[in-house]
């Protein structure tokens, strides 16, 4: 053991050059590639899928203005998000910080204070104002009021109507190409929104349970009445008891319809077509996809799809 | 050379580094000390018990849920030192049946109304988001440390090799023991936010166990032992930064390489 501290040296330089070769090899690029951000271009961070598409639609192709995604496309809801390195680069060079609003980003909002030259858009003030602002800190989404409001085709009209005004005032210069944006891809909403009223139509009063609190608001804007509902979301552990009062309810009110999300409700439901005559419909919570400006709509033009096959065939019945 | 310190630009990272650099002394010290004492089972009771104390401080609507898991884990310690040093023969046993009873409970308290999720950064740590004010609680206990161990850490050694032996020498051995459960329930609960309930244990053991494969006597233990933790706690950093992972798990990473390093030398050296 006499050479144990040439061996600890050796050692120890060897970890640090190892670890020098793999960032470089490895990390140093996309660090730098960050920082290659011209003084003079505005760079838009959004906190997570839904916000990135509209502001994508937005500002995604205006010159001289970068969109980046805070959370990469596949993390999903943010309950359990952390920030890595890289989001708090992307954050400390931002100018303007895009977020859902109504709870879903709290865990964000401390780490944002510490940027006074950050603008922080919030996109959900409108609709969330209407309820009180004692919702609106700690209360995560799953207590208290919904925040997937991007899940409700009118409210995302209101969020996307909030960007392009909060943009506009944070970056003037571009004002004209973001109020031309805004008003294209609203008319290409509410395109889609008339043709759902239209296609869902058959749908008021039909009884539906949902798997995940986010599909509330297809009840709400199409007059569907909710039976019973379990929020079956990441990490959720659900009751024996809760499992059964909701067959219960599903057999006493003879609910047909049931929404759930695939990822997480796929177990459960199988579950429920199994013990009950209840049907099984999996939609997307449009957390979750391609770095394309269309995706809001496709996916929710797919929902849409979906539950009009569901309200047909419980008729049919 | 220079990009590799690029990351100093941004002030989270400064903090993260300046925690890197209170925490790692602070764990290579209490390594060696749970290490010899072979309480490696116990400190990491003492992390599992973090989830209960908030969990009881919920149920309580203590304000401040660290204030609950601070006080939680003093008594949690204090309770399984009292325990292990009645039953001499099965202690692994009773820690483990208290560690899994404290998790269950914790368990199933936070996820009552499915609202785990709002705890379960807990389970991996995140040393980016510190703040000042967090970072003063870790100075000043790394000095209350650093005092105890300049003036216990000799007496601590001779009871974990013979605690009879100690006693008649006129060490006061259960107090010294009492202090240091409480110091370790203190050092751990203090670091869990950013480092993780999963991986706090292998922090504090790992520099403390490959510094033993190496050194041949008290000095060499700890000054190995520091060095390892402090080096793992820097490189992990830096290389989390630029590999865009999680830092805890970066530097339990390097430190486990340092294991496995010395535990190969020491075996072929050492015959």
């Amino acid at each position: 053991m006499k050479h144990k501290y040439l061996f600890v040296v050796v050692l120890l330089l060897g970890l640090s050059l190892a670890g020098v070769g793999f960032v470089k090899s490895f990390g140093v690029g996309t660090a730098d590639g960050m920082g290659q951000k011209g003084a003079e271009q505005l760079l838009i961070v959004t906190s997570f899928y839904p916000v990135y598409i509209a502001c994508l639609n937005i500002a995604g192709d205006c010159p001289g203005v970068a969109v980046e995604n805070l959370s990469e496309p596949q993390t999903g809801c943010l309950h359990d998000y952390q920030l890595t390195p890289e989001d708090m680069m992307k954050l400390s060079k931002a100018d303007v910080f895009v977020v859902n609003g109504g709870g879903m980003e709290a865990f964000l909002t401390d780490t944002a204070k510490e940027y006074p030259d950050l603008t922080i858009l919030n996109a959900g003030e409108a609709i969330f104002s209407e309820d009180d602002e004692a919702n609106s800190q700690e209360h995560s989404h799953t207590h208290g009021e919904n925040a997937h409001v991007w899940m409700s085709i009118p409210h995302y009209m209101e969020q996307v109507v909030s960007i392009g005004q909060g943009l506009a005032e944070a970056d003037p210069a571009h004002r004209e190409h973001y109020q031309a944006k805004t008003a294209e891809y609203l008319e290409k909403i509410e395109q889609l929104h008339q043709d759902a009223k239209n296609r869902l139509a058959d749908a008021q009063g039909k009884k539906i349970v949902l798997f995940h609190e986010a599909f509330a608001f297809f009840a709400e804007d199409y007059g569907m009445e909710i039976a019973g509902e379990l929020d079956l979301d990441e990490e959720r552990q659900i009751s024996a008891q809760e499992t059964a009062r909701l067959l219960e309810v599903i057999q006493e009110e003879e609910v047909g319809i049931l929404l759930a999300e695939s990822m997480y409700g796929k177990d459960m439901g199988d579950t429920i077509e199994k013990e009950t005559d209840c049907k099984v419909y999996y939609l997307d919570t449009l957390v979750r996809g391609e770095e394309d400006a269309e995706s809001w709509m496709k996916g929710m033009e797919e929902n849409i799809r979906i539950l009009e096959k569901a309200i047909s065939s419980e008729e049919a019945l | 050379m220079s990009d590799i310190f690029s990351w100093l630009r941004f002030d989270f990272m400064k903090l993260a580094f300046a925690a890197v650099l209170l925490i790692t002394p602070l764990f290579g010290l209490m390594g060696t000390m749970i290490v010899s004492r072979k309480m490696a089972f116990f400190s990491d009771a003492l992390g599992h018990s973090a989830l209960t104390g908030i969990a009881v401080g919920v149920v309580f609507g203590v304000g401040d849920t660290n204030l609950s898991m601070v006080v939680f884990a003093v008594l949690f310690a204090l309770l399984l030192n009292k325990i292990s040093s009645k039953n001499a023969e099965s202690v692994d046993t009773v820690i483990s049946v208290f560690s899994s009873f404290s998790i269950a409970l914790g368990l199933a308290i936070l996820s009552r109304g499915g609202n785990f999720s709002k705890y379960s950064s807990l389970l991996v740590g995140d040393i980016l988001s510190i703040t000042p004010k967090e970072l003063l609680y870790l100075g000043i206990l790394l000095i209350v440390t650093l005092g105890f161990w300049c003036v216990c850490s000799n007496d601590l050694q001779a009871v974990s090799i013979h605690r009879a032996l100690a006693k008649s020498k006129g060490i006061p051995v259960s107090l010294m023991e009492y202090l240091f459960a409480v110091l370790s329930a203190l050092v751990v609960m203090l670091s869990i936010k950013w480092i993780g309930i999963l991986i706090i244990n292998a922090l504090l053991i790992l520099p403390a166990a490959a510094s033993r494969n190496l050194s041949e006597n008290l000095r060499e233990y700890h000054f190995f032992a520091l060095v390892f933790s402090v080096f793992s706690g820097v490189l992990g950093l830096i290389i989390s930064y630029f590999a865009n992972v999680a830092t805890g798990p970066a530097i339990v990473i390097i430190a486990a390489i340092i294991y496995f390093a010395t535990y190969l030398y020491g075996r072929c050296a050492g015959t």
